[in-house]
């Protein structure tokens, strides 16, 4: 996972550019940045760390040119140095490439080129292309030509740019990695995400894998692999920018927890109507599905797929929920009446992307449930679904877990052909529910509490599972601490060995299966851990637990999405007490767009 | 002045707006179905504002999760007035945001656009400060000014004497002087006040200078003064009550319904057969109107559900309210309890805080005010104060 922007234009101001994009991108990748500037020669300057360390080490004074690209990194070959940090170059300096994805047969593209003399500077895999441009440029091609003929070497995913000395083109090319151009008045963008030029232009054209551009001041050409010229399709993005700014919190991640109510209630807009009881979501209003489900999808998305996984099967529909990266047609029976759901925010996740291509291969249905408009997930699949939950900045994420948990109720309804006026109520009870949970929790003080504990555990049945899960990995992310989340029943066959009085349990007691799940609050506590109940039903628990955090009660159903609102909180204030870098986790990136 | 930057006071509670303001400051109450703040950004946007701080302090998230960083493309930089500590203590906590003159504005009163283009006219760098004046009786509510050939002579909270006083309408021009004058000013009761503050620029011999101008002005002191709030901007044109303006796309209507203008219904609404809506009344987002009730003169607000047959008169509601199957609040005059002062002929049907649930068949007493998450039984008659989480038993 990495980020990527070029732009060439007739304005100046590369570098500003460059670097305005590369802050929008960071959310991709922040191991390490760097940016190349075409004059007559090639201005190439990269720093490990964050953008604003590469916006240290550049040189005072100008450093305009005629075109430019920057990257900021996440590693996936060698470490995260200056040497590792992209723009690579060639032996000459003649041009300068970043890259988004994978090389697979980099080793031995590296052993061809390092036989025939060339000096490599970095171990990534990246590092190759430059090379093998230059090599083809030794042999007489033009720039064009050696851009190509060095793509056509690869295997593997990748979001390919590259500038040349002494030339105002942006040379791009995409397979599997997002790649989107952008079209302003003064010049032409690319990048990654949309995000990284959306304060220049809402323009758009959206590269397909398999095709290259060439971006010039005047205009940009969109060519297939043979080189035959593309017709694209302009689109304009309607996103406002400034919906990236922090409005007064402190971090990105608090933002985003409150600006949950407001999210559901755009994911239902127009799609429930409570006096008649019913649902429907016009992108699906093509879709038919009679056989069973497969979810695909990693990380929190997951943990929402799980939970959508038991709405389907509480409905009477077999559903399956599969974490992406282990998915494999070959050993899950899919035929030409499965429907596979890949559940992705970004809907650029290499492992659900992969997923998906094999499911729509083996003839399978799919349907992407995705936040992005234009992702490859929503472009690729036969049906899409969208969250509509806003951009997200925070890599963990947070409104759109609730957002997705919402959607899968909706799609639930959808696929059963099954809704009532009482479902649809308690799905528009949600946004102000949240509200509440929002105007009265508890979880900072619960937070200052056991703030140093040497881990944090997480229990829940039923749909209070897949919320212990995501209660544990948000703390895991965010605040670098132990933190394990475990189906309730689970724990006493193993975990509890763990337990002792400096590791609180986060007991999830909502809903009908509270009595049980006492059961194993009682294990806990005869082992010295303090509980923390997150419930609806306060007088029933409270004098079995040492916190309360309370919830309303939106039935067995939802009121686990309540429940992870508290989680959500308790995460943010355990971190932000412990100094964390709470919108950019160390390691971690937003959208993971390798395997 | 040019694109001039504005600064809107947001940070009190507004305590006499209890039990409203149990979870969210004034400046986010509904005045027809957006927050006043709302409206209050509006005409500052009318009046050629370009960028906005916001001071904000109890309730903030709430504010800054409504709004975000941006409010019609102007950004929004939020600031924090951690203790409430008066008009000027609230000034203070933006100072370090603002560059060469500051439009200061009151986030939980509205104001006429034209009344602010006034001030901005009539403000010359010169003069250390401008204020906007109104011709109105009620001075002794609010502030009062005394002015000689458009120069403030002096300036008064709650006068009571019978001196001629323009009303204060609370719109200012300040250059940096302010800062000082605030710092320098005797606090009263531990609080620091913008008048105070102007106060010591008059006894410094700064020039001060008022400007009178004419429009609309309104404030709600009290719960129930949100309804006359909605109703005046109504008739101000301020909101549209045209159902063609004022009906969300995303709201459904049953066709069995009946609309009736002025009236405003915000997005996701759902309306069902044989209920009639207005004239005057006020649907916030996502609020749903059983069959066959009647929704008339009332500010109900986001996510509140009115049940089946129900009838909501004079009624101002907080968010989440459920009324519920067959309930009657028949709305006219009735007497108001707040703390020991009874308020006479009030036209409050009911005033239900935020998240009361009524269970249906209930009827209430004009003047009824209803604490936040009170839980009301099937088939009471309300009247009176009933406090917070109150479980009310038939």
């Amino acid at each position: 996972m990495c980020g990527i922007i070029g732009y060439t234009g007739t304005g100046g101001g590369v570098l500003d550019v460059l670097m305005t994009g590369l802050s929008g991108l960071e959310y991709r990748g922040y191991d390490s940045a760097g940016v190349a500037v075409a004059n007559a020669s090639l201005s190439v300057h990269k720093r490990q760390g964050e953008v604003s360390a590469l916006e240290d080490a550049l040189p005072d004074g100008d450093l305009d040119g005629l075109a430019g690209i920057g990257h900021t990194r996440w590693s996936t070959h060698g470490p995260p140095s200056d040497a590792n940090a992209h723009p690579h170059t060639d032996c000459e300096d003649q041009v300068a490439v970043v890259h988004n994805g994978i090389i697979e047969n980099y080793q031995e593209l590296r052993g061809d080129l390092e036989a025939s003399g060339h000096d490599f500077a970095s171990e990534t895999d990246t590092e190759v292309i430059p090379h093998l441009i230059e090599s083809a440029l030794s042999e007489g091609a033009d720039r064009e030509e050696a851009f190509r003929e060095a793509v056509h070497q690869l295997e593997g995913s990748y979001a390919v740019a590259a500038v040349f000395d002494g030339n105002e083109t942006v040379y791009a090319a995409r397979n599997e990695s997002p790649l989107v151009l952008g079209l302003g008045e003064d010049g032409h963008y690319l990048a990654s995400d949309v995000p990284a030029f959306i304060e220049f232009t809402d323009q758009v054209v959206y590269l397909e894998d398999g095709q290259f551009a060439r971006v010039n001041p005047s205009g940009i050409v969109v060519t297939d692999a043979q080189g035959a010229v593309v017709e694209t399709a302009v689109e304009t993005i309607e996103w406002d920018p400034e919906d990236a700014g922090k409005s007064g919190y402190d971090h990105y991640m608090l933002k985003e927890i409150h600006e949950q109510p407001t999210a559901i209630r755009k994911c239902l807009r127009e799609r429930v109507n409570e006096l008649e009881g019913s649902v429907g979501v016009e992108e699906l209003s093509e879709l038919e599905c009679d056989g069973p489900v497969q979810f695909v999808a990693c990380g929190t998305s997951y943990h929402a797929a799980l939970y959508g996984a038991r709405l389907l099967r509480e409905r009477g529909i077999r559903a399956q929920c599969f974490l992406a990266s282990e998915y494999d047609v070959g050993m899950v029976p899919v035929s030409s009446d499965t429907l596979v759901v890949g559940v992705t925010q970004s809907g650029e996740t290499a492992d659900t992307m992969s997923a998906l291509r094999a499911a729509n291969r083996s003839g399978a249905t799919t349907l992407a449930l995705t936040n992005v408009v234009g992702s490859s997930a929503a472009r690729e699949c036969d049906h899409v679904m969208y969250i509509r939950a806003g951009p997200e900045i925070g890599v963990a994420a947070t409104k759109t877990f609730a957002s997705q948990q919402v959607a899968l109720a909706m799609l639930s309804s959808v696929l059963s052909e099954e809704s009532s006026m009482e479902f649809v109520e308690r799905l528009r009870d949600l946004p102000d529910q949240i509200q509440q949970v929002l105007d009265g929790s508890q979880a900072r003080g619960v937070a200052e509490a056991y703030e140093d504990s040497d881990a944090y555990f997480f229990i829940g049945r039923g749909y209070n599972a897949p919320v212990a899960l995501e209660g544990a990995l948000k703390m895991k992310e965010i605040t670098y601490k132990h933190a394990e989340g475990f189906a309730a029943g689970e724990l006493k066959h193993g975990p509890l060995a763990l337990v002792t009085e400096k590791t609180p349990v986060f007991a999830m007691l909502t809903g009908s299966d509270i009595s049980k799940t006492l059961g194993n609050v009682k294990e806990v506590e005869a082992r010295s851990a303090p509980v923390v109940a997150v419930t609806d039903s306060p007088d029933t628990v409270s004098r079995y637990v040492d916190h309360v955090l309370e919830v309303p009660s939106a039935g067995s159903r939802f009121t686990p999405i309540l429940a992870n609102i508290q989680l959500q909180l308790v995460s943010y204030w355990v971190a932000n007490r412990m100094g964390r870098s709470i919108d950019k986790p160390r390691n971690l990136a937003k959208s993971v767009t390798v395997e | 002045m040019d694109s001039p930057s504005a600064v809107v006071l947001a940070g009190g509670e507004g305590s006499r707006l209890r039990p409203l303001t149990r979870h969210r400051p004034k400046p986010l109450l509904p005045a027809a179905t957006t927050p006043i703040l709302e409206h209050v950004f509006d005409q500052l946007l009318e009046a050629g504002v370009t960028e906005i701080t916001v001071v904000v302090g109890y309730g903030r998230n709430r504010v800054q999760a409504y709004f975000g960083p941006t409010y019609r493309n102007v950004p929004l930089t939020y600031v924090t007035q951690e203790q409430q500590l008066g008009s000027g203590h609230a000034l203070l906590a933006a100072e370090s945001e603002i560059e060469g003159t500051a439009l200061v504005v009151n986030g939980d009163q509205i104001v006429e656009h034209g009344i602010i283009s006034d001030v901005l006219e009539a403000h010359d760098r010169s003069s250390a400060a401008t204020v906007g004046l109104l011709n109105r009786t009620d001075v002794a509510s609010y502030g009062g000014v005394l002015v000689e050939d458009g120069s403030v002579t002096e300036i008064v909270e709650n006068p009571e004497d019978e001196r001629t006083y323009r009303f204060n309408a609370g719109v200012y021009a300040f250059e940096r002087e302010i800062f000082d004058a605030i710092r320098d000013a005797e606090p009263r009761a531990g609080e620091q006040s913008l008048t105070d503050g102007i106060t010591e620029l008059l006894e410094s011999d700064a020039s001060v200078r008022g400007v009178v101008s004419e429009g609309l002005w309104v404030d709600s002191t009290y719960p129930w003064d949100l309804l006359d709030v909605s109703f005046d901007l109504f008739e101000a044109g301020i909101v549209d009550g045209t159902q063609a303006a004022n009906v969300a796309s995303s709201a459904t209507i049953h066709e069995r319904a009946v609309v009736r203008e002025p009236v405003v219904i915000a997005p996701d609404c759902e309306i069902g057969a044989g209920a009639v809506v207005g004239p005057y009344a006020c649907l916030g987002e996502n609020v749903t109107v059983g069959s066959n009730a009647v929704v008339e003169r009332s500010v109900v607000d986001a996510d509140t559900r009115v049940g089946a047959s129900a009838t909501v008169m004079d009624c101002v509601t907080g968010v989440g309210v459920e009324i519920g199957n067959g309930t009657s609040i028949p709305g006219g005059p009735g007497d108001v309890r707040v703390g020991d002062r009874v308020f006479e002929d009030e036209d409050l049907g009911a005033l239900l805080a935020d998240r009361v649930i009524d269970r249906g068949g209930n009827t209430y007493v004009p003047g009824a005010i209803v604490g936040p998450e009170a839980d009301i039984e099937a088939g009471a008659t309300v009247r009176g104060t009933i406090s917070e989480g109150t479980e009310v038993r038939s």
